[in-house]
């Protein structure tokens, strides 16, 4: 199973002087990390000899992974995007259990959700690896790379498990227009956050929001000379020349 | 991260699962307590979530926090769904506030701060920046076996090959604001010039070949810690970025004042590389009597 997120566009963003946030000019995307995972899940039930399923919360739309090799789609459609990533969790891991016989849970490991899939899995009760950059199946395990530098982690891992996926580079899947046609036949089941019986209540409050304190750089500008000996100037003065 | 969690002013448990020189290195912050799982190479620390979940549900703390390693956030995870905590990630501060915790998080890739307020038990996911807090009473830690999860792990090097840009004092890199593959002997001479190694963003090395893999810098490529890091002819996206979180200075060379990279570098020059660079090199050769650099 691949889960997806399909949200505003987070770089689209502007931040008011006030610290609201300003979403006018954001599109509707898949998350950074969704396209990777959904390659990860598809490597997966190609070396297993299983079908990929996809499942989303919130306004997600399953086009996006039905035209994308996806068998069936499912969505809990009134899901907010939440502060709190265990209760993003506890929906997805409630939407888990209905679909039922599921091998691996595959999901973006966001830098900006970075506690969803770990909770996932722990609500779950199962294993997990997260900021992992590719996986197969075989002989009935898991078996997932992450990278890190020049290090390399191999792990093997009993399913179920849920793997957490970190895009190494843009991924752009542009699906053909047999693929636009099948998607329309593809099934689609949606939930409510009711319907699964997910307890929604915030846990926690917002008390405020600010734009940070931006310490940008110390700009210099001129003659090339100028600047030259103006940046050397200021990096001996650091002690780092 | 401990420090941060030190200004609730409660008692504070480290866990730690790892070699024992790691074990030691906490210790040494003044932890009031030290649980460690001292596993083997090939039993990962994931293999641990449900044990220390459950370790975690006895002691029923009022606030969880790990760094955003992906086996601590695995960890904090499993300890979160058990004790049914709500979870922030991105936090860069807590605070004890009446009966609340206040969680301050990053959001929108550090383009907003915000406070959020807990009732009931609270998890974290730090990513502020880490201060160095050696104690005098470092203690003992308390060691536990504990069964292991089906998981196990291999390590080894990546395909890429070794080289000296991952302990260089100063590194300059360079991005697709050079123009031509025969431009990057500008580049060369530059490096030369500061005594510093040559590293690149990604599309330099992915893209067009220039340079080898292991020297692109970033989320996907080399984390790095120099004394100098200075970026020429790069945007400065988040993902770059995160490649040089740890370097001392951050310098930056782009003819865009409106780049990305000014608003993250200590230092900037707004001007075409292929003017400023040669003034560098110049400058460094005959401008100052002392000459260029100094070990
Ligand atoms: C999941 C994911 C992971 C990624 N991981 C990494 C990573 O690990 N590392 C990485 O580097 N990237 C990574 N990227 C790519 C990253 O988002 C950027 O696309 C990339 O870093 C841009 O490279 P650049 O700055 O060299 O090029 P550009 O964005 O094209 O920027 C070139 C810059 O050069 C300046 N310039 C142009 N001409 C001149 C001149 N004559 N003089 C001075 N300046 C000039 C321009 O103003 C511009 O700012 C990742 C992307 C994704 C989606
Ligand atoms: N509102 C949400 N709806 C669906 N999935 C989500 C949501 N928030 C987080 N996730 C999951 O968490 C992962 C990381 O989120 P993000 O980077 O914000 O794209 C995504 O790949 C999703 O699978």
């Amino acid at each position: 199973m691949v889960i997806y997120k399909w949200a505003r566009d987070a770089s689209a963003a502007m931040v008011r002087t006030d610290g609201v946030v300003d979403w006018r000019g954001a599109k509707m995307t898949p998350g950074e990390d969704d396209p990777a995972a959904l390659a990860v899940a598809k490597s997966l039930a190609q070396t297993s000899g299983g079908e990929v399923v996809g499942l989303t919360i919130g306004d997600g739309d399953a086009s996006w992974v039905l035209a994308r090799g996806v068998v069936q789609a499912f969505s809990v459609t009134d899901a907010a995007d939440l502060p709190d990533n265990a209760t993003t969790a506890a929906i997805l891991a409630r939407a888990v259990g209905r679909i039922g016989d599921v091998d691996a849970v595959v999901i973006g490991d966001s830098k900006q959700e970075s506690g969803v899939a770990p909770v996932l899995a722990g609500l779950l009760g199962w294993t997990a690896v997260l900021a992992v950059v590719s996986a197969t199946a075989s002989d009935g395990r898991l078996s997932a790379i992450r990278r890190s530098g020049s290090e390399q982690e191999t792990f093997s891992v009993a399913p179920p498990a849920v793997i957490g996926v970190a895009a190494e580079s843009e991924m752009a899947t542009v699906p053909g227009m047999k693929e636009l046609l099948a998607a329309r036949k593809r099934p689609l089941t949606q939930w409510t956050v009711a319907d699964l019986g997910v307890d929604v209540a915030e846990a926690v409050t917002v008390r405020d929001s600010q734009k940070p304190d931006v310490t940008s750089a110390r700009v210099f500008e001129g003659g090339s000379a100028q600047v030259a000996a103006q940046l050397l100037a200021a990096l001996r003065a650091e002690g780092v020349l | 991260m401990l420090a941060a969690v030190r200004g609730l002013g409660a008692r504070l448990t480290a866990v730690v699962v790892g070699p024992d020189d790691l074990a030691r290195a906490v210790a040494a912050t003044g932890p009031d307590e030290l649980r460690w799982v001292g596993p083997g190479d090939e039993v990962p620390a994931e293999a641990f979530a449900p044990a220390l979940a459950a370790a975690a549900e006895l002691a029923h703390p009022r606030v969880l926090v790990s760094t955003t390693d992906p086996a601590a956030r695995v960890l904090l995870g499993a300890a979160c769904a058990r004790l049914g905590s709500a979870l922030i990630p991105g936090m860069i501060g807590l605070a004890a506030e009446g009966d609340e915790v206040v969680v301050r998080r990053s959001a929108i890739g550090g383009e907003v701060i915000e406070s959020y307020a807990a009732g009931g038990s609270i998890a974290a996911v730090f990513v502020g920046d880490d201060v160095e807090t050696v104690t005098s009473n470092a203690i003992a830690a308390t060691t536990n076996d504990l069964p292991a999860a089906d998981i196990s792990v291999v390590r080894g090097a990546s395909s890429v090959v070794a080289t000296g840009v991952n302990d260089a004092p100063r590194v300059v890199a360079f991005g697709r604001g050079v123009k031509a593959r025969s431009d990057v002997a500008l580049i060369e001479q530059l490096a030369a010039a500061l005594d510093a190694e040559i590293a690149c963003s990604m599309p330099i090395a992915e893209d067009v070949h220039w340079l080898d893999k292991a020297r692109y810098i970033g989320r996907s490529g080399q984390h790095i810690a120099p004394q100098l890091y200075l970026a020429v002819g790069i945007a400065g996206s988040p993902q770059h970025m995160e490649g040089v979180r740890d370097a001392k200075i951050v310098a930056a060379i782009n003819i865009d004042p409106g780049a990305p990279v000014f608003r993250v570098a200590d230092y900037g020059v707004v001007g075409d590389l292929y003017e400023v660079v040669p003034a560098i090199v110049e400058e460094l050769e005959h401008g100052q009597p002392s000459g260029g650099s100094h070990e």
